[in-house]
Order: structure tokens, then sequence, then C-alpha cells
């Protein structure tokens, strides 16, 4: 079996001075350029468990892994998220005030990179993802699916080695969500790249080789 | 072909997505500098005049009595300051801002007729003033702004006085002024054997003595050989002079105020600005900014309103200046040019202003937890 990519040990994750737990000792593995699917109710703690992995946020106990190095102490989780990490949210998340080819450049501008380089790049995420004629289009003049291509193409833009997406498809059609789940798994599979996905959707959860549900702040087996 | 996008680029986006606010901010900052720009340039032009007429007419050392404020020396001091050994010629003078007419106001400078001073200027018509009569010389820039020419008669604080010559000096503190005698100048201003000040022209610098140093030395001797006097060197009493010194106080503390708006207005449009974009703000720290980068996205776009509001701000303050010095009341004290070095001054603290009104919107804004800022509405 490959070693372990993301570890996460005892999470627990609480608010309001422990009133609120989210998560109540969560423990799972994910190995490298594998796909998960994360399912649950709503309210279950799978979007925390996405964004502790991802290391938007802290845990209140327990700890990430990564590569066997604890995330926020052994590994920064600023460097972690520009570096190893791509996000998919479920409301595209795009800037108004960018074309789609600079939302795109947006990611790679805490990167040391040329502006020449940061456009080219953004372009050809763009076209690969089949937007080739939107690249200057603002995200009110793009529909939802190309919003969420966009936003996926943001997610590439540092060439990542985990994409977390929450709830993806959660703000389109069957038709474009379809599309958007065909392209991620293209991707996770033209890449090798880990893809870990929150949904409730069972179809989405079901393409996934492996499920983790969460229940209550719990994994249920 | 793509569209290239750079960090400043990003940053004015962000500032021109709300366009009416920035355009106030700027409007802010602008006046702000141009404040700045018009009076503090103004003050400084004017200082500039005081060392000039000093150095015009070869002044080294002004004795003044040692109270800073309406300084006034008995006149009798003259031959004791005269014989001090590095003195060469001591002349007693009296200075005052008089209005002439109801719109125009002017330095009046009461001067013996025999003072060096006089030798340096030019005279374009009629000649020097005899002492003890009522007589007076005019500034070409004052004859102009008053129609006067030599024959005319000009009364000054009830007392009329005929023109006798009209010369040209090399400043505006000598071409808008008027010269009168010192006997005469007293008697209007009910100084009867006090003077302003003593200017004094030090005998040539003793081989192998530095300037500085043996200015310096004069001012010793001249203090010790008349107590309770002050000596101080010409450029010294250029910066201290009263009309310097309130002209310096007002230009600053005006200039001060409206800085102070101007950057309240920017620090009140970034923290507006870092509210309003809570959610980017998670956005950018999910995608792989870091703290730092965010810190420095708000303080370009608080530079950016710095830049273009000082550059805005100096062509207002510049334009400001030009009007302000062709004002009668203002010509004949202080020209209208504007030193480079003020301009880079005020352009500096137009970014500093700029990036210190940023700087606690920014050091927000990079503590924004980035789940926190997402979830925000």
């Amino acid at each position: 079996m490959s070693s372990p990519l993301l570890e996460a040990r005892g999470l627990v994750k609480s608010y309001d001075d422990g009133r609120v737990e989210a998560l109540r000792g969560v423990d799972a593995v994910i190995t490298a350029g594998e796909y998960v699917a994360i399912t649950g109710a709503s309210g279950s703690g799978k979007s925390t468990l996405l964004h502790l992995l991802g290391g938007l946020d802290t845990a209140t106990k327990g700890e990430v892994l990564f590569r066997g190095a604890a995330l926020g102490t052994a590994v920064d989780l600023d460097g972690y998220r520009s570096q190893q990490v791509g996000f998919i949210f479920q409301a595209f998340h795009l800037l108004p005030t960018l074309r789609a080819v600079e939302n795109v450049q947006v990611a790679m501008l805490a990167m040391h990179k040329r502006a020449s380089d940061r456009a080219e790049r953004a372009a050809a995420l763009l076209e690969e993802l089949g937007l080739r004629q939107r690249i200057n289009h603002y995200p009110n003049e793009l529909s939802a699916g190309e919003r969420q291509r966009v936003a996926i193409a943001r997610a590439l833009a540092n060439d990542p080695t985990i994409l977390l997406a929450d709830e993806p498809t959660g703000n389109l059609d069957s038709v474009n969500s379809a599309h958007i789940m065909e392209i991620l798994r293209g991707i996770q599979e033209r890449r090798g790249m880990t893809l870990v996905i929150v949904t409730h959707e069972n179809d989405i959860a079901n393409s996934a080789p492996r499920r983790i549900r969460v229940r209550d702040g719990k994994i249920e087996s | 072909m793509a569209a290239q996008l750079s960090f400043t680029g990003f940053a004015w986006k962000n500032l021109w997505r709300r366009r009416l606010r920035t355009l106030l901010t700027l409007g802010g900052i602008t006046m702000g500098i141009g404040a700045f720009v018009a009076l503090v340039g103004f003050s400084r032009a004017f200082e500039n005049e005081w060392m000039h007429l000093y150095s015009n007419a070869g002044t080294d050392i002004a004795v003044v009595e040692r109270n800073f404020i309406n300084t006034s020396l008995s006149e009798s001091l003259g031959p004791k300051i005269s014989a001090v050994p590095v003195v060469q010629r001591a002349v007693p003078m009296i200075f005052n801002l008089i209005d002439l007419t109801p719109e125009v106001n002017a330095l009046v400078y009461g001067w013996l007729g025999t003072s060096y001073e006089l030798d340096t200027l030019h005279y374009l018509s009629g000649g020097r003033f005899k002492d003890g009569k009522h007589e007076v010389m005019l500034g070409n820039l004052l004859a102009d702004d008053l129609k006067k020419k030599v024959g005319d008669t000009l009364t000054i604080q009830g007392t009329v006085f005929t023109v006798v010559g009209i010369y040209h000096g090399g400043t505006a503190l000598e071409d808008g002024a008027v010269i009168m005698p010192l006997d005469q100048m007293q008697m209007i201003s009910s100084m009867d054997g006090k003077v302003t000040a003593f200017h004094v022209k030090l005998k040539p610098v003793p081989p192998g003595e530095a300037y500085d140093h043996y200015v310096k030395r004069a001012e010793t001797e001249i203090e010790a050989a008349v107590p309770g006097v002050h000596a101080d060197p010409a450029t010294d009493r250029a910066q201290n002079n009263q009309l310097v010194a309130l002209a310096h106080s007002v230009a600053w503390g005006t200039s001060s105020i409206a800085l102070l708006i101007g950057i309240l207005g920017i620090a009140n449009t970034m923290a507006m600005s870092v509210f309003e974009r809570t959610r980017e703000i998670g956005i950018l720290r999910a995608i792989g900014w870091k703290g730092r980068h965010v810190i420095l996205l708000i303080l370009t776009e608080a530079a950016a309103l710095g830049v273009v509001g000082g550059l805005l701000g100096i062509a207002v303050g510049w334009g400001g200046l030009q009007l302000l010095s062709a004002m009668p009341q203002a010509a004949s004290i202080v020209s209208p040019s504007v030193a480079p070095l003020h301009l880079i001054e005020s352009f500096g603290i137009a970014i500093v202003s700029g990036i210190a009104a940023g700087a606690y919107p920014a050091w927000r804004g990079a503590r924004l937890s980035p789940v926190e800022a997402l979830r925000y509405e």
C-alpha cells in the first residue's frame, strides 16, 4: 500500500467555546493519487473536515499530517495552501472585477513568476478546460458551468498535489454537473493528483473509488 | 490575447471598482498635499527672500534683542557694536508690515541714509532719500502696484511722504517694499530711540579662518561687548525673524490639518474596502496568498491613492501658489517659485501618508481567518 499523503489524527473542531462540536475525533488516511468522496448530511462536519485537510482552518484537537509532517507546525499553512492544495468551492468564488484569465492569474500573483508566464499558463489552463473563447470575459458574462471551470483552472494554477472540492456541482444543473465531474476525474487521472470531493449527491459519491462518510462529526465506517 | 495581471494592476482594479469613493478620497489627499505645497512653499519662499535680502546687502550678522517676539533695541547701542574689532559697519534698522492702501500692504524699512544696504540697490529713477525728510523710496514692484512715480506722494500711517526714488533690489522683499529714513520710521512707528535690529557687516575674513568659524567668533565677541543682545548669523535670522516664523507656523499648522483630513480619508476608504472585501480576502488566502501578500495588496492600494493624490496635490498646490503670489497683498513679499526639493518632499509625504493610513486596515485584512472570511456574507 502506498504511503499516506494526508492523515487526520483525532481531529476535533469545536466552536463557541466548545458548545458546538463540528468534528468529534476524526481519523482518516488519504493516499497519493487517490480519488475520495467525503459524504454526509448537511451539518455533518464534512466541509469542516475538508477545510482542516486543506489548511484553511486549524483543529481544536488532533492534527493533520501532510507526508508525515504536521500542518501548522512542521508545515507552514500558507505555503501548504499555495503550493500543495487547489481549492474548488460550490459558489465558485471568482473575483468579479477580474476577467477569467485574470482570476486564474490571481492565484499565481503570490508566487514569484513573470507576468507573461502567469498569463500564458492561465490561458493554457482555460484552453484545456474548453474556455478558449471566454478567457477575457468577466464572471458575470459566464454561465455557472463556465465559472466553475474557471475556478478549476485557478485551483490548478500553481500545479498542486491535492485538489479539494467542496460541493463543486452544488450550484449546477445536471448537465453541467456531469461535465464538471468528468473534467475533475480527467484531471485526476491525467495528472495523477489526489482528489477529495465533499458532496451529498450519491451519483458523485458513487463515482469515487472510496467514500468517507461523516455523521455527527464522526467517521461512519 | 490573454490580459496580463500585475500586482499593481490588481490593486488599481480594486480601487476603481468604487470610483466615486476613490475619487473623493483622492480629493481629500489632493487638498492636503495641495495645501502643503502652496502654504509651506509660500513660507519657505518667504524665508528664501529674507536670505537673499541679507546676502545681497552683504549683511553677515543681525543683532537683535534676546527677546524673540517684537524685538527692539536702543539705537544708542550702535557705537558699542561698531567698536567690536571684527565689525566693519553696524547699521540700525526697523522693519514692519504696514497697510499702504486697503488692498496693499507692504514691508516698510527704516534705514539710515548712509546705510551700506542702500549701496546695493539699483536706482531706476530718482535717488536716495535724505535723513530727517518726509521722503521714501519705492521698490519697482510696489511702485507699479501703487502706480507711483518719482515726485508723487504716499501717505503712510497718516504722514505724507514724497517718492524720491524707484529702485530694483533683486528680492521681492526689497522690490515690493518702502524704504524711508530711520528717524521717519521711528516717528510713524512710535519707536523713538529704538530700532528693530542692527545689521552688521564684518571685516574681511582673516586668512586661514573659515567663514562660519569667523561668524561664530564675531557673534561671541559682539554678545560679550554688548550684554543683553543676541547676534544671529544672517542665515539664522532669515529663518528666525518674526514674520518668517509666523508664516511657517501658519503654513505648517494649516497644511497639517489638511493632511490629517486626507490621511483619515484614505484610512476610512481602506478600512471600508477591507470590510467589504472580507470574503475576497478569504478567497485569496484560500488560493495561496499569505498574510504578507494581503498586507502588500492593501498597502499598494493605499500607496496608489497617495501617489495619485500627491501628483494631483502638487499640481493644485503649484497653481495655488501662483494665485497666492499674484495677489496684491502677497506679491510684494514673495516670489511664486517652488523649490524642486519641496515638491519631492510633498510627494514623499503623500506616499508615506497613504501607506500609514493603509497600515491598520492591511494588518486587519492579514489577520482574517481564511475560513471565517469565506463564510462572511
